[in-house]
């Protein structure tokens, strides 16, 4: 069954991520102070707030991508799901599955589009076969909304696609491992407007698929794109709320003066 | 119509927010049908149905307001979108007004059921309304259809309200001089005519905010002003 199309009673009643006191430190750097956030299933949460506010550091902590950084230490809790992915026991590989990334610059791998979206499928065992293969890299595809244009040409290299084409592809090889959580790191600043509208459309689509979480330079985008923002500054989340709200009638001061172009 | 938004959700809001503008039209259209029909028939219990029918009128203005302002902040719209959203504040506002004559067309009734009917200002005011209501089904069509010939044609009927207008303000004069019991009748006809001349106007502005929403410009036609009650006397020694 596809997991992850499926609303449980487990989604209504606790979110998919729950930060609780996470405090992150670059050596003596303290980049994140005191965090505690929910983020919501099926929805597109948007994690805003000026260069070095920890936005950034803030995501890749829910699929310990900062365990690569020797200097970096974190403390507190994150759970998915309940299951606290900090724990011994964890496998980060198989959280990473839980837990897709998509980055800033488009970054296929150097082989053909095929390849690139069957490989996570591969090496963590989802196809029994051939055409089971064939069915996850099409559907993948169909989903990230490139198949109409790559179908003809799936053993060309996925570095051989336009911008906005290589960023639908390394979405396309995200869900292709059926994630419950996509963590977006600017994923349209490398893009064009039209690149752009492509990519927020999408992300729209996968929403009622998966839970999305989106650091964004772009206010405007953040407001077309999510549910709910939280306004990271200095290492702090100052506000976080309905998306509406937030851009109509925010609560703090300092998130009123960045969302207006006053402070930032 | 231009081609569908990248976005498609923002298509789904904006047709959202039109099909609230058309349905609260259709309420306004109907404040007037009830309250006609109402004054015709001295029927107190209609009357009273128009005035509970303008606070859901004013509801739904004060909510497509709140989805106008929502969609500026969140989808930042620019060009023909811009002046769509910002436009239809302000035609939702008067729809709102309009509404808003025609619930104290609907309070008059109440006091004027008493008294001496003044049966040829009646249909003086049955043919006012009748105008309204074309004029609101007409605008409300244009700005749905983004059709600038019919826009435009509203525009050029407010003349018509006017007119109407000017003949009843004369003959509410004559009635009144004729007979001082008809002073009250007559004197609440005059401001339900002068109310319905004002939702005239207002559905002409309705008319020219659908033209700028697809020209991007003001209508720059001199606009048809024809009430010369401001300048009316009477003469009672001549």
């Amino acid at each position: 069954m596809d997991k992850a199309a499926v609303t449980t009673v487990q989604d209504l009643v606790q979110p998919t991520i729950r930060a609780t006191n996470v405090n992150i430190y670059y050596d003596d750097t303290h980049a994140i102070k005191d965090v505690n956030l929910d983020i919501p299933p099926k929805a597109v949460t948007a994690l805003i707030g000026p260069s070095g506010c920890g936005k950034s550091t803030f995501l890749r902590s829910i699929n310990r991508m900062n365990d690569t950084i020797p200097s970096c230490r974190m403390t507190g809790q994150i759970t998915l799901y309940g299951d606290d992915i900090y724990d011994k026991k964890i496998d980060v590989v198989q959280l990473r599955a839980r837990v897709g990334m998509v980055f800033q610059k488009p970054n296929p791998f150097p082989k053909s589009i095929y390849d690139n979206v069957a490989y996570g499928p591969r090496i963590h065992g989802l196809a029994n076969s051939d055409a089971d293969l064939d069915n996850i890299v099409f559907n993948s595809l169909q989903k990230s909304g490139l198949w109409d244009e790559v179908k003809d040409r799936l053993d060309t290299p996925g570095t051989a696609l336009s911008g906005g084409q290589r960023q639908r592809l390394c979405i396309a090889r995200t869900i292709a491992i059926n994630p419950e959580v996509i963590l977006m790191d600017e994923p349209c600043s490398a893009l064009d407007p039209i690149a752009t509208a492509i990519i927020e459309e999408l992300i729209t689509e996968l929403k009622e698929r998966f839970t999305i979480v989106i650091v964004t330079h772009s206010m405007q985008q953040a407001a077309r794109v999510s549910q709910k923002t939280a306004f990271f500054h200095l290492g702090k989340i100052l506000e976080f709320g309905d998306t509406s709200e937030i851009f109509t009638n925010p609560k703090v001061e300092k998130t009123k003066d960045y969302i207006t172009g006053r402070y930032g | 119509m231009s081609q569908n938004h990248i976005l498609s959700s923002f298509d789904d809001e904006l047709n959202d927010l039109r099909a609230k503008v058309v349905k609260m039209g259709s309420l306004v259209e109907k404040q007037y049908k009830d309250s006609l029909r109402a004054l015709k028939n001295k029927d107190k219990v209609l009357a009273e149905e128009v005035r509970k029918l303008d606070r859901l009128i004013d509801e739904m203005d004060r909510d497509i307001e709140k989805q106008a302002i929502n969609m500026i902040a969140l989808r930042s719209p620019v060009a023909d979108d811009l002046r769509d959203i910002v436009s239809t504040i302000k035609i939702s506002a008067g729809l709102e007004r309009i509404g808003d004559y025609a619930k104290n067309l609907a309070k008059r009734v109440t006091v004027i059921r008493h008294k001496k009917t003044i049966s040829v200002s009646s249909a003086l005011i049955d043919q006012m309304v009748t105008q309204i209501i074309s004029m609101i089904s007409d605008v409300i069509d244009a700005y749905i259809t983004r059709d600038i010939e019919k826009a435009i044609d509203v525009w050029r009927r407010d003349q018509t309200v006017d007119n109407l207008y000017n003949s009843l303000f004369r003959e509410m004069l004559t009635y009144m001089m004729e007979n001082p019991q008809y002073i009250t009748p007559a004197t609440h006809l005059l401001f339900i005519a002068k109310n319905i001349e004002r939702a005239g106007d207002h559905a002409t502005n309705i008319a020219e905010l659908v033209y700028y929403i697809n020209e991007g410009e003001l209508l720059a036609l001199k606009r048809p002003k024809d009430d010369s009650s401001n300048y009316a006397d009477i003469n009672i020694d001549s």
